[in-house]
Parts: C-alpha cells; structure tokens; sequence
C-alpha cells in the first residue's frame, strides 16, 4: 500500500506523494503548535517553535524506525501483526539509508519543515493564504496529472513538456504555482472574483450571474469532448448522485427527515425497469437460459411505471412511519433498506430478481442506433434527468409546497397550528424523493446492463447522504459540488485500491469538522441555523 | 452531435439577448449576444478540429463489425485484467495475475528480465483490475475497462460470479475478448448463456462436480450427502452437479441449502441440515464463509463424524487461516490436479515455478498456470491479427477473436488447449481431492482424468 | 376555482377525511404482521422437521448473540443518551479490541500459555481488548465529536459515517485484510447441561459474563456519584453545568464506559464465532443499533433487553416463521424478521420498548 503511494509522483523524479504526506503531516502539526496559544498567553517564537515541532514529530518517527529495526535483529518481524510495515516503508521513511543516519536525516528534514510551518506565521495573511493555495493547487494538479494531461491532449495541445510519467515536471510545476498565484493576487487587487469579471467588456453587474452560467452550460455540454470515454463515465456516474442527491435533498434537506434507506428506491428503480426490459426477465421467459427477443417492454415506457411505483411505495411507507421521531426514522428507513436488498437477494424470489447474479441482459435504451450506452451518450442522457431534477426542486423550493416544508422545519407544532398538515407534506417529500430516487436507478440498470443485490448496499445511502450534508443540505449547487467531490474523486483514485474508502472517511470528517453548514451552504439553512444557535445561547435551551 | 450543440447554444444566447433587463438595455445585450456566439462558435470550432480523424485505418477496421484497436507510434498494447485482488479471495486473484504478468514478462525474449515483451516493436502493458469475486464488483471493473478505447483484451475473471452475465456481457458489447483463467462455472459456456467474446482455460465444472460425487459415493462409501452454496454460479454448479451425479450412482442428497455471502452466522443452516442426518458436507463456497462454516460445523450437535468438503474456492492457505487449522484438518479439498498437468510439465517445474517463487513467494493458489496460458494464447492471437500501418498498429477486434476461438492444438502448461465453439479451451481435465493434514493440503489422495462429452 | 360542490358531496368528502385512515392502515398492518407470523409459526410447528432439542438449541444460540448485541447496544444507548447522537463508529470500537486482542490470543497460544492458564489468559485478553475499545472511543470523542457538539443532529452523524470508514481501513492497513481465527481456549470447550438441554460452556460464558458487565453497569449508573453525574448531563446539559458537574468530563467518561463494554463484547464475540477481520464491526454495530431502538434509545435496561430480544430473534425468528410456509433457505430473510418486529413495535410504541413515549418531535 505504501508502496503504491508513493509510486504516485506528483513532480516527477523529485517529490513523490508519500514523501508529500510525510512532509503535510509534519507541516501541519508544527503550523498548529507554534500559532497563537488560545488561552491568551504570549504566542512563541514561531520559527523555533515550528521546528521543534517539527523535530520532535520526525524523532518519533525516526523512534518507530529504530524499534522495528532493532526488534527485526532480535527475532520479532513487525510484519507479522503490523502488514504495513514493510522494507518498502522502511526505505522511504529513512531515505533509503541505513535506519541511523535516514533518522538523523529525518530529524534534521522535520525540523527545517516545522521551521518553515512556523515561519508561514511571520507572513502577512494575505502572502500566507497565497502559499498555501499555490502549494494546495500544486498539489492536486500533480495529482491529477494524469486527467489533465489526458484533458490537453484532447484539445491538441502538446503536453510533454508539463507532464511527464505521472507528474508534473519541474516547468510544469514552476507554471502552476506562478499562475495561480498570479491570479489569486490580481483577482484580491481587484476586490474579488465578481468585481474582476465585471471589468471585461460587454459585461455588467447585473448580467454576470447569466455569463457565467453559460459559460458553465457550454463547458458542461462540451465536456465529453474534452476528456476520454474514461472520465465521461465517471461524469455519467457523477451525474447519476447528483440525481439521487436532488432527491434525497428533497427529503432531508427540503422537508428535514432523516433518511438512511434512500438505496431502497434507488433498487427499486433499478430492479423494476430491469425486470420490465430484460430479455431473460420473468415476464417474458420462463428459462433464463433462453433469452427472449425483446424485453416486456422498452426502456422509455417502463420509466413512467417506475416512477409510479417508487412513489407509490414512497406512500405506503411513509405513513405509518414518518410519525416517528428523527433518530427512530433513520433506523426504520435504514431498515427498508436493507429489507429491499434482503428481498432481491434471496432465494425465495430468486426466479424474479435473480438472486445474487441479478437481472442481467437489460437493453441499452432504444432507439439502438443512438447507442446510449456509450459513455458520453450517456452522460447526456443523464445530465438531461439531472438538469430536470434540478428544474424540479428549485421550483418546488419556492412553491407553496417549500414554504411548507420550511415552516415544519422550523417548528412542527406551529406548522401544524398554523393548518400546515405536518404528515401530508412529509409524505409528499419522501414520495417525491422516492420517484426521483428510481429515476436514478433506472439509468442505473441501464448502465450497468445488469441489476444485481450488490450494488445497493447501505453505503450507498450513506453516499447520497453525504453529498446531500456534505454540499449543504437544501442547497442546490451544494448537491452538485458535493457530488462531484465525494463521487467523482474517489473515482479517479481507484488506483489506491480500496484505500479510497478510507481517504473518503477521512474528507467526510475533515469536511464536517470545518465547514459543517457544507460546502455552499443554503442561504435560508444557514440563517436559520444562526438563528437556531442564538436562540440556544440565549436561552439555554438545550440543543436537539 | 456537434452541430446540435451550436444551434442549442445559439438559440439559448438568442434567448437570453431578448430578456428586458434593468440597466444596460438592449445595446449591451446585443454585443454580449454577438460576443457570446462568436466565442462559442470558435470554442466548438477548436473542439471539432480536436476531434478530428488521422488518416484513415485499413480496410479490415471498416470492415470489422467492432473497429480496430488503434496503437499508435510509441504506444503500448494495452491488456487487461479482472481479477480478484482484494477481499478475503484475494489470494487467488493475486495468484493469477502474477500468472498473467510472469506470462508478459517472458513473452519475446523468453526470459524473465522483469521488462514486457514486445508484440511488432510495441510494448505490452497490464491494467490490473478488481472482480472483488462478486457481480457488484465484476460490473464495475468491467465497466472501467470497457471504458477505455485502448484495452485489446483482458484476461479475467477470477470468480464466475464476476463473469456471468456481467463482464461477458459488458466486455462482449464492446467487442473486447474475455479470457478467464479460473472460471469454472458450466452455465458460462453453456450454448444457451455463452456470450460470443469470451472464452476460458479453466476447467468446465461439470466434470470437478461428478469427480467429488464419484469420490464421495465410491472412495469414501457415503451413501447420503448434503450441500451448500452461496448463490454463485460457480458454487451453485458445482452443487448441482454433484447432487446429479451422485444420485444418479444411488446415493440420496439429503439437503440443498444456500447461504449469501457476507454471513457470518451459519448455525442455523447447520442445524437445519443436521436434522436431516447426512454423512458427507459438500460446500463448494468461498474463503470467508467457508472458514465460519468450517469451524461452526465442528460445533454443530448432529454434524461431529461428519465428512466435510470443499473446492477449488478453498484451496488457499488463506482459509486454512481462516478456519484455524485444528478445524480444518481432515477436509477434502477438490481442485485442478497440479500434478497432472499435460503440457510443458518440465517448464511449469523447473523454469516458472522458481521463477514464480523468486519473485511472489509459494503460490496462493492453483490457477496461475491457466492464467499463463491464457495470457499466451490472447498475446499469440494479436501477434497474428494486428495489422502494421507506418508506425501504427491496428487490431481488428473480431478478427482477435475469432483467432482465439480458433486455438487449436496449443500446447501450454496445463494441457494442449483446443476451443470449442462454446468457449471451453480445456476439454480434458484432471481433478485432484486433497485432504488436510497439519494444516497442509499434502499430496492428492485421489485423482480422476475426465473429459467433456465424454 | 371550480363551483362549490354540492351539499351532498360535501358532506359525503368530510366524513371520508375525518376516517382516520391513517390510524386504520397502520393498525391493519400491524395485524397482517402478527398474522402472518401466528400462522408461519403454526405451519413450522406442524412440519414437525425439528424437535424440542433442536428449538432450545436455537433459544439458547440467540441468547448468547443477543447479550454480544446487548453490550454493544449498551454503548450506543450511552452515548445517545448523553449526547443526543448515534455513534455510527462505535462498531469500529468493538471491532478494535478484538482484532488487537487476536494477536496477543495468537502468542500466548504460541507458547502454550493459553491453555496452561486460560483463565488468566482470559483476563489478558479481556483487559487488551478493553484498552483497545477505550484509546479508540475517547480518540473519537476527542477529535471528531467534540468540535461538532452544538451542530444540527445530521453532521455528527455523517462525522461517525466518515470516522466509521476511516477506523475500518485503518486496521485493515494496520493488521491487514485476511480474516484471522482465533486460537480456541481448551478449557472452555464442551458443553454442561441445564435442565437437561446441552449448552456449551462458550455461550454459557458468553451469557452470565453478559449480565454481569450488565449489572455492574446499572448500578454504576443509579447509585455511583459519577453515574449520577451521567444521567444528569443527558437531561439538561446547561443546568447540570451550572450544577458544578464537569461536563466535558462526564461525556468523556461516557465514551470510555460505552468503549469498555464494546471490548468486552469483542472478546465475548470471538467465544461465539472464532473469527476477526476488519469488517468484523460494521454489522454487529448495526444490529446492536437496531437493538437499542427496539428497546428505547436511552434506557440501560431497554438497550440490554433489546439486545435480547433481537438476539433471539435472529436465531429462532426465521426458522420459527418461516419454515412452515415452504420458503426457501428462510433464514436468508433474516433481516426482514429483524426489521419487520422492530416496524411493529415502533408502531404501536413510537419510543421503543421502554423508552419515553415521544416528548418532542424532530
């Protein structure tokens, strides 16, 4: 594992990502030991106390190095209860020294990184925050190397000169740094991004919100183009959460209930239509070895079926439980969940879903010639629903129907006072989501040309609720940045295997932990959580 | 497409020029309008211009209902594999991809110099992906490679879950050839299922099940038998295969239960096929519940002088692990006869072995050979099919595989391969039963050669 | 607007919308399900496939599972009821001791120790486990829950999610992703006889060290100051504060009790089932999360009684109801009976068996 880290080259030849990770970490600790103390005493000196930071940091590592060298010379091999903790790591921890003079080194590196920490504190905020952004995008630039080098060869632009093997070359990162840095500066000049756009010709105040949605519109619309089939399948999957997202925010963002089974209606999209248009389905066959010739139905008639049932079924389970209380849905609807997945799974309805294997054969969507299976084909297809979803719930946010749901988030019984009927609207939401939600499994199963049990499991749930949190729940654009960062990074960084779940865990909680409204927070959330924060410092009102 | 895209946007900005607006009025909408086009146009332009052809491939990529894979100058060929490299069956995965990249390794110099051979003065190069030994994870690396326009072939999958329905049918519906080293499920290339790019050198488990069931009833002297799988096509073939055969020589199948993957509690099951007093266990599943099941057996009123049996699925140290050896002594485990193997024996001895072991460490499992050969078949069969244009390479993906379909005769590892039209490369087979003894699986203490149709 | 309806339609639509339909639904679902589970259950029983040695066989199974789910509900009921928030990591804290307690189990059975000495051996493990389960949970406590302690219920619950991830990978990178078996202790092979019905010294270890932590635990709560100190804090936060308790403290303490009591059922769990790997965590957290609703989140006894119930459930439930009625490999379905009886009963008790009946709504 280590070793595939640090195979990652983010400038090539010179600064590999394990390297980088050691260096953040050592950074980061001694940046935050050596700022101002908080309870008011008189901040130290912060280059010396960045770099005993740092030397203390790299003399624990330098201490593990030395342990498990000298338990290896008596017989213990680390290796057998710690997996990672291979020759591999070893080398790169001591710089492929021997584990003495790499710790001397070690210590000696941390201390001039902690020093130069401590040092970022001395700069003024402005020179600070540029560095970091410099740093910061040429980190992720060299990290995302490859797709940016795939994305300048297909405008036809020769790109050897910028990227090579996997990283940047030194130009390259030379050119990264200096341009965003350029650019941050002159756009602070200039008063901010807004301000700076409204200087070029043909553009004012009040049309600049119009310019640069188009703008994103054609960039959105050309992207295919620009990318290899690759990355539009990761944009068609992208895509597909920003849908589930625009549902599931309905439920939890719009009307306040807290779902963890939203995989359910996701399944039931997906299981109806491949059911309905499978050419082994059981409505046409009775061997599934003996494929039919056309499925029960074609894919664009079974949609309006789907979208029925899954709001039906979105009705009939809502009733009886959307009474319960907050933490008590969440477990019921975890609950159907995994009942829907137990259901297509078993044996019992085997000779309907498939068991296991699923639903397979489902056709592309026809008419074939248009080949919807291809990856940008269907990207289109997809962002098409999106943009309607999209369409969807900003109207109903402003309808009398999202005024409805605002009051009862606010406060249940004075909506219910005021003739707002507190269950109807709830099952109105989660009806409406669940429609959304099997508009999003259909294309699914017409994706994947296959509808089986493991794909529906509870981390899915969990994966549109954190796009829907993690972008600001109720928050429209924060459903598509939030997808984008929690669907189409991991994505892009299947080569770390299954370490991606455990770099995603740990942006869900850095996420959390610092911008906790989500990243582009909804304007009517965020005043009413201040709100919600005043009123509980106030009056000592416990928080719920 | 392109088109489209400039008329949709032309209209869109024409809509948005003939908005009232506040201030600025119609002057200034009218240049944005203007402006706006004009830079659309342009960027449209460069993009169309981008995706503009080079000259033009021969005629057989016309032709060939799939296209051709281009390989441009200096570009290698790509291939690739799904196998499983993660989860608990990772070591079988593991086993055949080294299989794979000890194959490429000694392509053209036929030595293993740790360089690629090359095929036409073009490198070839591995993407390695995860089944994950389940359809969810089948589909997903299927899609990742079927995704990319450069992968000429791949070599996969580990387990028939991952295959059946899923990546025969993903790969297929792109035209990319699929070879599996392990799959030994019958419902792949029964005449009915089989999808027309895939192909394999495993085994066909028709012939593994009756081996167990004629071990069973005849070695042991078992009259009554019971089963597990886990939904697989591969457990779940091999299950019915053996209860088939094993009834057919008289014996009675007492119970046929089916567990899901991921469960960890099987007492139940066990209990409920106790009740019903069977002398041999044949479960043909995994490492992670074939490990619980093993070890939950021993502890099961009704099942203690039980005979227990799995097969090539358990046949890893991995699950010896798994179930604790004092558990695990005295299973049968049934398997591909390592011993047995009818082809370059002397080559898979004395020169991959100690190659395969210098570099990987004993092998996890059995099926690296199969995997080697299927390597070697797919790379002989672009070396025939490629067509040189200038620098360029283009392989034809129908021709590709009607080459591989067309193997015959070729001697690999494992035996002297011969596709049928079905996909099965390996029409004779021997099958192994081993039984553990001290945490070992030691020397086969039964073997049986057997061959399809006959 | 269309014309007003008509006197007769009008009165006719009144009626049909004063019909409590809601009430009249849930309570028909709630037969439906009693229904069918009378009638599976009947249909079972005349099969006749197993005996009353089988059943007590199964009683007995879900007993000892339940008191595993039981201990881990435990630390969920704790944590929410002070913090008013699902733990969704504790599952990892349970998953810690035990797979860090394997590698210990795997030395001392190295050098024989094991069985020479298993109680003492059995000590070892269970105070490595509980050291384990305590680091990780105030870790927890301390670097993702505190900052978040005024946040809206949704962010620490994504936090846990995300703490949940990186905790499971972070072992699997630690001690790697083969699942591992446990070395058995000889001394607690076999089985004893109760009442005439065999039940094996493991579960029966699992059963009474169960009640024990059990029972310690509640009497820590209800007659030590601290456990005191507790209960107050769950109540109202701002007065115990004012009260002189230190909070911070007190939630602290919370944690590592709730983390203690997962150690402690990670060793118990490997008596059952004799296997750890890193994902070991994720579906008992979720069945002992499920148990503690059942039993009203919140309430010690409820969170235990639970565990029980669910337990039991899981192991008699789907042959007791299902078998009769033909479907195959019935106990595929587990979850449904799972879920279904907790549907019921939240139903018809929207706090859970003992918990508070709705005070405030969400």
């Amino acid at each position: 594992m280590i070793e595939r880290f640090n195979d990652r080259n983010v400038v090539t030849g010179i600064i590999q990502l394990g390297l980088i990770l050691l260096i953040i970490t050592i950074g980061g600790f001694a940046y935050r030991a050596s700022g101002r103390p908080k309870d008011g005493t008189a901040p130290p000196e912060p280059v010396m106390a960045g770099a005993v930071a740092g030397a203390a940091s790299g003399a624990m590592v330098a201490l593990f190095v030395i342990v498990v060298t000298l338990l290896a010379e008596a017989g213990y091999v680390a290796r057998d209860m710690f997996e990672s903790v291979t020759p591999a790591l070893l080398d790169i921890l001591t710089f492929q020294q021997n584990p003495w003079v790499g710790s001397a080194i070690m210590i000696v590196m941390a201390a001039g990184v902690g020093g130069l920490a401590g040092y970022a504190h001395r700069l003024p905020a402005e020179g600070r925050k540029l560095t970091f952004l410099g740093l910061g995008t040429l980190l992720i630039v060299g990290l995302a190397a490859p797709i940016v080098d795939v994305m300048v060869k297909g405008l036809g632009l020769p790109s050897g000169w910028l990227f090579r093997r996997e990283g940047l070359t030194v130009a390259g990162a030379l050119l990264v740094l200096v341009v965003t840095v350029a650019l941050r500066w002159y756009l602070d000049r200039q008063g901010g991004f807004r301000r700076a756009a409204a200087k070029l010709p043909g553009i004012t105040d009040s049309n600049i919100k119009k310019v640069g949605l188009t703008a994103a519109a054609v960039v959105v619309l050309a992207l295919p183009w620009l990318v290899n089939s690759f990355i539009s399948e990761v944009l068609g999957t992208v895509g597909l959460y920003i849908l589930l997202g625009l549902g599931l925010n309905i439920v939890v963002g719009y009307a306040g209930l807290l779902d963890l089974g939203y995989v359910a209606f996701y399944a039931v999209g997906a299981y109806v239509t491949a059911v309905t248009t499978s050419l082994v389905g059981y409505l046409v066959t009775d061997d599934p070895l003996r494929p039919a010739q056309n499925g029960w139905t074609s894919f664009w008639l079974a949609l309006p079926i789907t979208v029925v049932i899954a709001f039906l079924i979105g009705v009939l389970i809502g009733a009886p439980v959307l009474r319960l209380r907050g933490d008590y849905l969440a477990i019921v609807t975890l609950g159907f969940g995994e009942i829907i997945r137990t259901l297509v799974l078993s044996d019992w309805l085997k000779p309907y879903f498939g068991g296991p294997q699923g639903v397979t054969d489902v056709p592309a969507p026809p008419p074939a010639s248009f080949e919807f299976r291809q990856p940008q084909r269907l990207y289109y297809l997809i962002l098409a629903f999106a943009l309607l979803a999209l369409f969807v719930s900003s109207r109903l946010k402003d309808s009398r129907i999202g005024r409805a749901w605002a009051a009862m988030r606010e406060d249940e019984d004075i909506a219910e006072g005021m003739g707002v009927s507190v269950i109807k609207y709830k099952t109105l939401a989660f009806a409406i989501g669940a429609a959304v939600g099997c508009l999003g499994g259909a294309f699914f199963a017409a994706k994947l040309s296959v509808a089986n049990p493991g794909s529906f499991t509870l981390l899915v749930s969990i994966n549109v609720l954190a796009v829907v949190v993690l972008g600001g729940m109720g928050s429209i654009p924060g459903v598509v940045v939030g997808s984008l960062v929690l669907v189409g990074l991991p994505e892009l960084l299947r080569e770390f295997g299954e370490y991606r779940l455990h770099i995603y865990g740990a942006i869900l909680v850095l996420i959390m932990l610092y911008r906790p409204a989500g990243l582009i927070p909804d304007k009517r959330r965020a005043r009413e959580l201040a709100e919600a924060k005043e009123l509980k410092e106030t009056s000592g009102v416990a928080a719920s | 497409m392109g088109l489209v895209i400039v008329i949709l946007a032309a209209r869109w900005l024409g809509q948005v020029g003939s908005s009232p607006l506040q201030h600025g009025g119609r002057e200034h909408m009218r240049k944005l309008n203007r402006k706006g086009v004009l830079v659309v146009v342009t960027v449209l332009g460069l993009i169309a211009a981008a995706c503009g052809g080079t000259s033009g491939p021969p005629d057989a990529c016309t032709s060939d209902p799939f296209g051709c894979v281009e390989v441009g100058a200096g570009e290698p060929i790509k291939i690739g594999s799904l196998l499983v490299i993660t989860t608990a069956d990772a070591s079988l995965g593991l086993d055949s991809q080294y299989g794979v990249e000890l194959a490429l390794d000694y392509w053209g110099a036929t030595d293993f110099d740790g360089a690629n051979g090359q095929i036409k003065g073009h490198d070839v190069a591995l993407q390695a992906e995860d089944d994950g030994c389940s359809a969810e994870g089948g589909t997903a690396g299927a899609q990742k490679l079927a995704a990319d326009e450069d992968i000429v072939g791949v070599v996969g999958t580990s387990c028939s879950s991952a295959a059946l329905g899923v990546a025969d049918t993903i790969l297929g519906d792109k035209g990319i050839v699929l070879v599996s080293p392990s799959n030994t499920g019958p419902a792949l290339t029964d005449p009915a299922k089989h999808k027309p790019f895939y192909l394999r050198t495993a085994h066909n488990d028709k012939l593994q099940g009756a081996t167990v069931a004629h071990f069973a009833y005849n070695e042991l002297g078992v009259k009554s038998a019971a089963t597990i799988h886990d939904g697989s096509p591969y457990a779940e073939g091999l299950a019915n295969v053996f209860a088939e055969v094993f009834t057919s020589l008289g014996g009675t199948v007492t119970a046929q239960e089916a567990i899901q993957r991921g469960d960890t509690d099987f007492n139940p099951v066990l209990t409920s096929i106790a009740a019903t007093g069977p002398e041999f266990l044949y479960y043909p599943i995994f490492v992670a519940e074939g490990g619980l099941i093993t070890q939950q057996a021993r502890g099961t009123a009704g099942l203690e002088a039980i005979a227990l049996q799995g097969s090539d699925g358990l046949f890893t140290p991995d699950w010896i692990d798994a179930a604790g050896a004092e558990n695990a002594e005295g299973v049968y485990i049934s398997g591909p006869d390592l011993s047995a193997f009818t082809g370059d024996v002397d080559f898979y001895n004395n020169v991959f072995i100690p190659a395969y072991t210098a570099k990987y460490g004993p092998p996890g499992s059995v099926f690296h050979a199969h995997a080697w050969d299927a390597t070697n078949m797919l790379l002989t069969a672009i070396d025939q099919v490629a067509i040189e244009q200038g620098d360029s390479l283009f392989i034809p993906r129908t021709a590709l595989k009607d080459a591989m379909f067309a193997t015959s005769g070729f001697v690999g590892i494992t035996g002297t391969l011969d596709c049928n039209d079905d996909g099965d490369c390996q029409q004779a087979v021997t099958i192994a039963v081993h039984q553990v003894k001290n945490g070992e699986f030691g020397d086969p203490i039964y073997s049986e050669a057997s061959t399809l149709g006959g | 607007m269309t014309a007003a309806p008509t006197p007769m339609v009008r009165g006719l639509s009144t009626r049909l919308a004063r019909l409590p339909i809601r009430r009249i639904s849930l309570i028909a679902l709630g037969i439906a399900i009693i229904y069918g589970v009378v009638a599976g259950t009947t249909a079972t029983l005349r099969t006749g496939k197993f005996d009353t040695h089988d059943w007590v066989n199964f009683l007995v199974q879900g007993i000892a599972r339940g008191s595993v789910y039981a201990l881990i509900a435990l630390g969920y009921t704790l944590v929410y009821g002070i913090l008013l928030m699902i733990n969704f990591a504790h599952g990892e804290v349970f998953m810690a001791g035990s797979f860090t307690a394997f590698f210990v189990a795997s030395a001392l059975a190295g050098h024989g120790f094991l069985d020479r000495q298993p109680i003492i051996s059995f000590v070892i493990l269970l105070l490595v486990s509980v050291a384990t389960s305590v680091t990780v949970a105030l870790l927890l406590e301390r670097l993702a829950y505190r900052p978040l302690r005024g946040a809206p219920r949704l962010v620490p619950l994504i936090t846990a999610i995300g703490a949940s991830l990186f905790l499971q990978y972070t072992f699997r990178g630690l001690y790697g992703e083969q699942a591992q078996a446990y070395p058995e202790i000889d001394a607690f092979q076999g089985t004893v006889q109760i009442a005439g019905f065999p039940v094996t010294k493991e579960q029966l270890i699992v059963i009474v060290g169960a009640l024990i932590l059990w029972l310690a635990l509640y009497l820590f709560i209800e007659r030590t100051r601290t456990g005191r100190a507790m209960r107050a804090v769950g109540e109202d936060r701002q007065i115990a504060a004012l009260m002189g308790i230190d909070v911070d403290r007190t939630i602290r303490i919370t944690f590592a009790v709730g983390g203690a009591l997962a150690g402690a059922a990670g060793i118990l769990y490997v008596l059952l089932f004799n296997q750890v790997n890193f994902t070991m965590g994720f579906i008992p957290g979720l069945k002992a999360f499920t148990a503690a609703v059942l039993g009203g989140i919140g309430s010690i006894t409820g969170a235990a009684l639970g565990g029980l119930i669910l337990g039991v459930l899981e192991a008699v439930g789907p042959t007791l109801f299902l078998t009769g009625t033909g479907i195959p490999s019935a106990f595929q379905l587990t979850p449904i009976v799972s879920f279904g009886i907790l549907v019921l009963v939240l139903i018809f008790l929207p706090g859970g068996l003992l918990g508070a009946p709705e005070e405030k709504r969400a």
